[in-house]
């Protein structure tokens, strides 16, 4: 069977069957690696995951996490990228257990590097950031958490991520998030076409 | 103030947002990768609504509804450069486009923030963030593929020696470049084409890519007052294909 685009832009690529049958077979995992991406909304909000993105390097995860997860609401403050090989993750805990509850080695004391901590709080749900510990290495930076940031709400999963391979937006420039609350076209709840469906139901199909 | 001349600079930025924010539009669904799809239609979406609010301006001197500004003339009424109207080629060249105009852009809005004519300041003011992340984008990936490849490199640079003299034309010289330095209202082509060129390098130098010697390129002008090459009129007959079939239709 053959297919005919209705689209111009397709038609203007004259792509002929032939060439479609010809087409050299992708390798396996040819993607670019993966990098999460965290929103503040605003000042005073809390740091979120939101995704992630695939990039050939931080700059470029950067520009893709803009658009990709800041291009609709009506604000954002700060994006940051994390590549996700350079995020350590702690076990995965349930039913109220706090994985923190495994941890029972204290803090060593001995203060190396700055770690950035995130929790969940619900299976499935984003990780948050929650503050900055000092310490040796990972499992230090657990045990530091643990004192520093104790949580009423069970923590069933920590990222731990070294503070050097966290890319923040700079605060100067905010103002590429200026016109946001002005894209609501960009949210499929602003087009409001209820009634002339309706009117038009109505009209072929009276009852 | 002189309103011929400030309309005369409003149509220009509005038909240069429009033409190019609907060609970006053309890579909608053929990017070369998902995220880079989304954030180059996004891109244009922003052009796109750019123009809109010029064109209200516009409308607010006396012109047209935007709609009837944006669909309803003929390529000879448009004033855009003819950098924006060229077909899209391969990304190589849409990627050079999108840096060398947005750089510009940006340095005109940067300047119109100081504008006298306060509908224009406030306007630049408002949407310059957004052109800040356009002017983000396309340096970081000229900068990335302007040194990756043997053939990235050498695409972009066929690229841009082929966009180097339409992209002089954005600078081309207005009727009223006098008045509306004298006025206050815009500090003109050629003190913007000066920044530009500086930009332009200063990004390039970090880069394999070599800038045209600008001394030896033959600007390509015209598109300001409506001399247009032949692929804006099939451009216009797309865009306004939807609008033509119903014009008072409600959205």
């Amino acid at each position: 069977m053959s297919l005919k685009s209705l689209d111009p832009r397709v038609g203007r690529l004259h792509i002929s069957e032939q060439e479609d049958n010809d087409k050299t077979q992708k390798g396996a995992l040819d993607q670019f690696e993966t990098y999460e991406a965290f929103v503040q909304v605003k000042e005073g909000k809390s740091l979120d995951h939101v995704g992630s993105v695939h990039a050939p390097n931080e700059e470029m995860a950067f520009l893709f996490a803009k658009e990709q997860y800041t291009r609709r609401g009506m604000y954002c403050n700060t994006l940051c990228i994390v590549k996700t090989e350079n995020i350590m993750m702690s076990e995965f805990s349930d039913n109220k257990i706090s994985v923190y509850d495994s941890v029972t080695v204290n803090p060593t004391g001995i203060i190396t590097e700055e770690f950035e901590i995130f929790h969940m709080f619900k299976r499935g749900k984003h990780h948050r950031f929650i503050g900055t510990v000092n310490a040796l290495n990972f499992e230090d930076a657990m045990a530091n958490s643990k004192v520093f940031y104790p949580s009423e709400k069970p923590v069933y999963n920590v990222w731990v991520v070294n503070a050097k391979h966290m890319l923040t937006s700079d605060d100067d420039d905010r103002d590429i998030w200026d016109t946001l609350k002005e894209k609501q076209y960009r949210e499929a709840i602003d087009y409001k076409g209820q009634d002339i469906i309706k009117a038009y139901k109505e009209k072929i199909a009276p009852d | 103030m002189n309103t011929e001349a400030i309309k005369d600079l409003l149509y220009k930025i509005a038909d240069d947002q429009l033409i190019l924010g609907h060609r970006n539009s053309e890579w909608t669904g053929f990017g070369p990768l998902l995220e880079e799809d989304i954030a180059f239609s996004s891109m244009a979406q922003d052009k796109v609504g750019q123009s809109w609010q010029f064109y209200k301006i516009l409308n607010e001197l006396g012109e047209s509804e935007p709609d009837t500004l944006a669909f309803m003339r003929n390529a000879e009424q448009f004033h855009n450069c003819q950098l924006t109207e060229l077909p899209n080629g391969e990304y190589d060249f849409s990627l050079i486009r999108h840096f060398l105009f947005d750089t510009a852009e940006l340095i005109r809005f940067n300047m119109l923030s100081e504008s006298s004519y306060e509908p224009i300041a406030l306007l630049s003011k408002k949407i310059k963030g957004e052109v800040k992340y356009h002017t983000m984008h396309a340096n970081i990936w000229i900068k990335q593929l302007g040194s990756a490849t043997e053939e990235s490199i050498s695409r972009l640079q066929k690229s841009l020696d082929y966009a180097m003299p339409y992209a002089l034309g954005i600078f081309e010289a207005s009727k009223f470049e006098a008045t509306l330095k004298q006025d206050g209202v815009f500090e003109g082509e050629v003190v913007l084409k000066t920044t530009w060129l500086a930009q332009v390098a200063g990004i390039l130098e970090q880069t394999e890519l070599t800038m045209p010697s600008i001394d030896q390129v033959q600007p390509l002008v015209g598109g300001r007052y409506g001399n247009h090459t032949d692929h804006l009129q099939p451009l216009l007959d797309e865009m306004s294909e939807v609008f033509q079939v119903d014009p008072s239709a409600d959205w």
